[in-house]
C-alpha cells in the first residue's frame, strides 16, 4: 500500500469565511495530488461552523471529508478514498 | 490569531487601520483611494463568491484590504469553483453513462416495464412492454391511460395490482391476468411518494406466460388423451377373445387381459410379476427362444404345451418384441389361443380319413383274397381226409390249411376295419360304460392271471352314452389286450371311469414302459406295429380309434410321470357330441 502523505494545515483560532479561503487555497494548491490521493489535507481549526463549510464545499468538488472532533479542536481529512 | 497563510505570522484584526499612514503625497492618497476602491470591489465580489460556496460575507476585521488582495480571494474561489465544475462535469457523465445503461438494461430485459402515476397514466415503459402490449401505431405511449393502452379498458380493472399498491402503499403480485389474448404475471411495486408518503407512481412488471400457460394446456390436453387412449386400449385388450401376456424386458409380466386368465384358469395374482418362462414349464427348448425379452424378432403360430392345474392345454402363441421410441427392445406381448380342442378335431379328422382310405382299399384287397383262400383252404382239408397220404403230405397239408385259416382270421380283420370305416355308426343304442368295463375284465380274466398282472377298478357312477354296448366292449378288451401286451409279465393295469360335465371317460393305466415318445402321434395310425412281423396286424387301436370316433368321442394315449401309459376313452354324453 503507498503512503499517503499528509498536508497538515493549522488554522486554530480563525474563524470562517477566512478559514475556508485559507483551506480552499490549499487545496487548489495541491490539487493534483489531492485528487489523485497521493496526499491528503489534514486540517486543524477550533471553529466550529468550519466543520460544515469546509466540508460541503470540499464534496462539492468530489473529494471524501473526515471530520473528527480531537480534544479542544476539530481535525478535518480531505482526500480521496 | 494565525495568519491566513497559516504558517504562524500574526495578522492583526484592526491591521487595515493600524497601518495606514497620516501625511501621504496627494498622488500616494489617490493611489490609495482607487486602492481602497479596488480592495473594497474585490471585498464585495469575494463576499458573493463565499455566499456562492454556502458560506458567510469576510467580517472586516478579518483581513485588511492588502492582505485581502495578497490573499487573491476570487483566485482561490475561481480555483475551487472550476474543482466543483470539474466534478460535477464527471458527475454528469457518470449519470448519463448510468442512465444510458439503466435504459440499455431496462429495454433489454425479458419484462415488460411501465412507471405508471396516480391518475393510471403510463410515465414511461420498456421496449418490452412495448412489444407485448402496445399498438404498433402507437409511437408514443407517455401520457396516456395504461388501462386503454395495455388492456383496452376504459378505467382500471378489478384485476388491476397498481390499484392496490396505489391504495396500500405495498408491492402487489398478480400471478395470471389475461390482456390482449395474452398471459401475465404482474408485479407492481412503490416507486415514488409524495411528502405525505402516499404512492404516485409505480413499476408494473409484467412477465409474459403465454407460452407456459399454453404448454401447461398442451400438455393438460395430451394427458387427457394419453388416459383416454390408454383406456381405450386397455377395453380392447379386455374384450379380445385371444389370450394378452405383455413382459418387460426382464421377461417379467407386467400385463395380462382376462382372456390369457380365462384360458390359463390361472387368477391375475398368479400371473403378474411371474418370469413367462416360469408359466410355460414344459415348453420345448426351440419354441423357448420366443421367451426371451431382449429378442428384436416377432414369432407366428408357435404351439406349446401348457400344464393347467385341471388340464393341459395346447396353444398357439404369437408373440412380437415391445420397442420404445428409439427402437429399444423395452419387452415382449404375447397373445394365444387354445387349440387343444381344434388340435383334437383335426386328429380325428385325419384319423377318420386315414382309415377311411385305408378301410376301402382293405375292403377291395380282402374281397380279392377271400374266395381263393377259401378254395385253398377247402381243398386242403379235402385233401387231408384221403387215405393214401403219406405222413409227411398230411403233415404239410395241414400246415397249408393252418396259414390260409389264419389269413382267412387277418382277412376278416381287414373286413371289420374296411365295415368300420365305411359304414355309419348305430347311435340309438344306450350303453352303461361301467357295465361294459366290468364284462370287458370278465372276458380277459383268464388272460390277466395267466400273465400275473393285477387289476385295480375306480368306477364312478356314470349316465349312459349313446353307442352300441359290444362295440364299445370290443374297445375296452382291445385296449386291456393293448396294456397286457405292454406289460408282458407281472404289471398291473387300472381302470377308472369319471363322470365330467358334459363327457364320460374311462382311464386305462398300465405299469409297462410307455409308449416312446416317436411314436405317441402315430400309435393309431392303421398297420403301425411295434409288434415283430407276423405278431400284428396294427390294426388293433386303430379300430378302436375308429369305433371311438364314430360315437364323436376320442381316445388319447400318453405317458404317466410316474412311468407306464394312459389310454383315456372320452365319449360325450347325448347331446354333446362333437361334429367331427
Amino acid at each position: 500500500m503507498v503512503d499517503v502523505q499528509k498536508i497538515e494545515l493549522d488554522i486554530l483560532g480563525q474563524v470562517c469565511p477566512a478559514c475556508l479561503l485559507v483551506v480552499l487555497r490549499e487545496m487548489n494548491t495541491h490539487r493534483k495530488r489531492l485528487k489523485s490521493g497521493e496526499a491528503q489535507l489534514v486540517i486543524k481549526t477550533d471553529h466550529r461552523d468550519t466543520t460544515r463549510t469546509i466540508p460541503e464545499s470540499a464534496r462539492k468538488m468530489g473529494y471524501d471529508v473526515e471530520v473528527r472532533n480531537l480534544e479542544g479542536y476539530y481535525e478535518i481529512t480531505i482526500g480521496q478514498r | 490569531m494565525k495568519s491566513p497563510s497559516g504558517k504562524g505570522d500574526r495578522a492583526g484584526r484592526g491591521a487595515p487601520a493600524a497601518r495606514k499612514k497620516v501625511g501621504e503625497p496627494a498622488a500616494r492618497g489617490r493611489r490609495g483611494t482607487e486602492s481602497a476602491r479596488y480592495a473594497h470591489y474585490i471585498r464585495e465580489k469575494t463576499n458573493q463568491l463565499l455566499q456562492v460556496m454556502g458560506t458567510e460575507p469576510l467580517r472586516p476585521e478579518e483581513f485588511d484590504d492588502r492582505e485581502l488582495l495578497n490573499l487573491d480571494p476570487i483566485g482561490i474561489i475561481a480555483g475551487s469553483l472550476e474543482q466543483v465544475f470539474e466534478y460535477l462535469n464527471e458527475t454528469i457523465a457518470n449519470l448519463s453513462e448510468a442512465r444510458d445503461e439503466m435504459q440499455a438494461i431496462f429495454d433489454a430485459t425479458g419484462v415488460g416495464i411501465s412507471i405508471i402515476d396516480q391518475d393510471f397514466s403510463i410515465v414511461k415503459c420498456n421496449e418490452k412492454q412495448r412489444e407485448l402490449l402496445v399498438d404498433k401505431q402507437l409511437a408514443d405511449v407517455s401520457g396516456r391511460f395504461c388501462y386503454e393502452v395495455y388492456c383496452l379498458k376504459n378505467g382500471p380493472g378489478l384485476d388491476c395490482p397498481a390499484v392496490d399498491t396505489f391504495a396500500t402503499g405495498r408491492p402487489v403480485v398478480v400471478n395470471e391476468v389475461r390482456k390482449k389474448g395474452k398471459y401475465f404475471q404482474l408485479v407492481t411495486t412503490p416507486f415514488a411518494r409524495d411528502a405525505a408518503g402516499r404512492v404516485t407512481r409505480v413499476i408494473e412488471v409484467a412477465l409474459d406466460i403465454t407460452a407456459r400457460k399454453k404448454a401447461e394446456e398442451e400438455e393438460r390436453r395430451q394427458r387427457g388423451y394419453y388416459l383416454a387412449e390408454k383406456s381405450k386400449l386397455a377395453s380392447v385388450l379386455q374384450s379380445l377373445s385371444e389370450g394378452l401376456l405383455v413382459t418387460d424386458s426382464r421377461n417379467r409380466i407386467i400385463s395380462v387381459n382376462g382372456a390369457a386368465l380365462q384360458i390359463l384358469d390361472l387368477s391375475q395374482k398368479q400371473v403378474r410379476e411371474q418370469r413367462i418362462e416360469e408359466l410355460f414349464l414344459d415348453c420345448p427348448a426351440e419354441a423357448k427362444i420366443m421367451f426371451d425379452g431382449t429378442a428384436p424378432h416377432a414369432f407366428q403360430n408357435v404351439e406349446i404345451p401348457f400344464r393347467g392345474e385341471n388340464r393341459d392345454l395346447l396353444l398357439t402363441v404369437n408373440s412380437t418384441p415391445l420397442t420404445d421410441v428409439r427402437g429399444t427392445v423395452t419387452g415382449r406381448v404375447f397373445t394365444f389361443r387354445d387349440i387343444t380342442e381344434e388340435k383334437r378335431r383335426q386328429e380325428v379328422y385325419h384319423r377318420t380319413e386315414k382309415l377311411a382310405a385305408v378301410g376301402q382299399l382293405s375292403a377291395g384287397i380282402a374281397h380279392e383274397l377271400n374266395t381263393p383262400l377259401g378254395s385253398i383252404l377247402g381243398y386242403a382239408r379235402l385233401l387231408l381226409k384221403g387215405d393214401n397220404l403219406l405222413a409227411e403230405q398230411k403233415e404239410r397239408l395241414a400246415i397249408i390249411a393252418e396259414q390260409a385259416k389264419k389269413s382267412g382270421g387277418i382277412i376278416r380283420e381287414l373286413l371289420d376295419f374296411s365295415r368300420l370305416s365305411t359304414q355309419a355308426p348305430s347311435r340309438g343304442a344306450s350303453c352303461d360304460l361301467n357295465q361294459v368295463v366290468t364284462e370287458a375284465i370278465r372276458i380277459l380274466r383268464a388272460e390277466f392271471d395267466k400273465q400275473e398282472i393285477a387289476v385295480t377298478f375306480a368306477l364312478s357312477p356314470l349316465s349312459p352314452v349313446a353307442a352300441d354296448p359290444k362295440r364299445l366292449e370290443q374297445v375296452v378288451v382291445n385296449m386291456l389286450l393293448n396294456s397286457a401286451q405292454a406289460i408282458g409279465s407281472g404289471g398291473e393295469v387300472e381302470i377308472a371311469t369319471l363322470l365330467q360335465s358334459d363327457e364320460v371317460q374311462v382311464r386305462i393305466s398300465d405299469s409297462g414302459p410307455g409308449i416312446p415318445v416317436e411314436n405317441l402321434s402315430r400309435i393309431f395310425d392303421p398297420f403301425f406295429t411295434t409288434k415283430p412281423a407276423g405278431k400284428g396286424t396294427g390294426l388293433g387301436l386303430s379300430i378302436c380309434a375308429g369305433i371311438i370316433s364314430d360315437y364323436g368321442g376320442a381316445i388319447d394315449a400318453r405317458n404317466s410321470p410316474g412311468g407306464g401309459a394312459v389310454f383315456t376313452i372320452t365319449l360325450p354324453l347325448p347331446g354333446e357330441a362333437h361334429a367331427g
